[in-house]
């Protein structure tokens, strides 16, 4: 009897318009437990509106967003412990160290100190960062204070991670490096992602499950990603065109 | 695991800071020190008394006039201190709540705009104890000071550091404690070396009108017996008082905002 697989993220024709823009059109998509799943998509593509609307800082115009059960806009404080954010910059607070940025989100959970300094040295040491605990970020490079937004991410052991262009600011050898390092720890951990990017690279080699969204419209593509098919470079490459293809078209309209 | 890789080091700016310190200072107060010396040579002493007048007449104060230091000083901290509670206050209140945000604004705008004198004339009127006077000259004089500084502050704090602490959903005094206050102490210490030298200026106007004890009644006094000398050596223990006052600024912002990376322009 296999055990029932079960969704963390659910979007069900969701639509999101600002004044007459329409951003997203009945938009469906779900993540289940466990999975990583990039969204991918050019710039204007929606992927910040969706992430938004999952975060619950945005409210969609019409249709039903669920995060771990609950609506994360009107059950706001619900999603509390359960959600972590690592954006596209870093945004440490600079007056707050390494293992002190790290802790930050364990202590407004309400985590006693003690606990939560543990808690963040044990994820700065999985990142890589250990000796680097009581740097400011300003004496950190830009690897390492990335490293220090995904350690305060993971630290509160939330049931899902969601990845804004993490790595999309960051050289291309350090944002491999980094890249690798969070797909390892999210699996070794079991942890739900969804991770936004418009670098298709990115989305191939770290995640199981790939949508592409169309701008102003839906999905235009959604594809799974095993081993097999990552260790295959032409097929990894057939799928590259596939996808650039679909990104590169115009809205729903157009095509 | 693996070593961490190396830390990027923080320009080095320690070089111009240095410069900005004692030396500086110590070639002006020389530089002041000669051109009264010269100036003496030539007007009477009741007008320009030598530096070494001016500094027998400093010491004498010091020896048996020092209480009068230590109330206006007293004064002055208890006064600045208050006025740094109420405007962090107001400045918070403005920056987080939207709908008070104008009518506080007014208030302070409106307090900005009433001259100093008012205030000390107005006091003299509405309280019989000086303490009180001086107190109230300088809260009402100091306070917007603070609040519109704490409100520019909380009004510049990035939209990406709150998106970054709103992912954790928490309470609004978690965001407070977590993220303004700390935000606005850059703001509070650079009020308070802004506003230092002018409070000071405040207090020993405040004392000659509104007072018999602090420096500024003893100046007065010192006016009314033609004491030229004793009036440059308060004027001497003031300025001292203020760049001992700004020195600990400077100590308590080193310590206070280790956490900053200093740039420098070449």
């Amino acid at each position: 009897m296999s055990a029932a697989v079960e969704t963390v993220i659910s979007l069900r024709d969701v639509s999101k318009s600002f004044g007459s823009l329409l951003v997203a059109d009945k938009l469906t998509m779900r993540v289940d437990r466990g999975e990583i799943v990039a969204l991918l998509g050019q710039t204007g593509a929606g992927k910040s509106t969706v992430m938004n609307m999952i975060m619950g800082t945005l409210q969609p115009t019409s249709g039903e967003v669920r995060v771990a059960g609950h609506d994360p806009y009107q059950e706001f404080e619900k999603l509390r412990g359960k959600l972590a954010v690592s954006f596209q910059t870093d945004r440490l607070l600079p007056w707050r160290t390494a293992v002190e940025n790290t802790e930050l989100g364990l202590l407004i959970l309400g985590v006693s100190a003690a606990e939560a300094r543990q808690r963040a040295l044990t994820w700065l040491n999985r990142v890589r960062l250990a000796g680097a605990e009581d740097k400011y970020p300003h004496e950190l490079s830009g690897g390492m204070r990335q490293r220090v937004s995904l350690a305060r991410a993971l630290c509160v052991d939330p049931e899902l991670i969601l990845l804004d262009e993490s790595f999309s600011q960051l050289d291309h050898v350090t944002s491999k490096t980094l890249r690798e390092d969070f797909a390892q720890v999210a699996r070794q951990y079991n942890k739900t992602c969804l991770f936004v990017t418009h670098r298709i690279e990115d989305a191939l080699e770290m995640s199981d499950r790939v949508i592409v969204l169309r701008p102003g419209a839906g999905i235009a593509l959604e594809r799974s990603i095993d081993a097999a098919l990552r260790a295959d470079p032409v097929r990894l490459q057939e799928l590259h065109t596939i996808i650039a293809d679909r990104m590169s078209v115009g809205p729903a309209s157009d095509t | 695991m693996s070593a961490v890789p190396k830390p990027v080091s923080s320009p080095a700016a320690a070089e111009p800071i240095r410069r900005e310190g004692l030396i500086p200072v110590l070639v002006v107060v020389v530089g002041l020190v000669v051109a009264v010396q010269i100036a003496s040579f030539y007007l009477p002493p009741f007008v320009m008394p030598s530096p070494l007048t001016i500094l027998k007449a400093t010491i004498e104060i010091l020896q048996t006039d020092y209480v009068h230091i230590g109330v206006t000083a007293l004064r002055l901290l208890v006064a600045i201190l208050f006025a740094m509670a109420l405007g962090v206050l107001l400045g918070i209140v403005m920056g987080i709540f939207p709908r008070i945000r104008p009518y506080i604004r007014a208030l302070v705008i409106i307090d900005t705009g009433i001259p100093a004198l008012s205030w000390m004339l107005l006091a003299i009127f509405w309280f019989g104890e000086p303490e009180v006077r001086i107190f109230f000259i300088l809260s009402v004089i100091l306070v917007p000071f603070y609040a519109l500084s704490i409100f520019d502050g909380i009004r510049s704090l990035p939209r990406d550091w709150v998106d970054m602490i709103e992912s954790f959903r928490p309470r609004r005094w978690q965001v407070l404690r977590y993220l303004i206050l700390p935000h606005i102490v850059p703001y509070v210490l650079t009020t308070t070396k802004s506003v230092i030298g002018y409070a000071v200026r405040m207090v020993i106007f405040s004392e000659l009108i509104a007072s018999a004890v602090g420096i500024g009644s003893r100046m007065s006094l010192a006016q009314s017996m033609f004491r030229i000398d004793s009036v440059l050596g308060w004027t001497v223990i003031l300025i001292v008082l203020n760049l001992m006052l700004q020195a600990a600024l400077t100590a308590l912002e080193k310590h206070l905002l280790k956490w900053r990376a200093e740039a420098s322009v070449r």
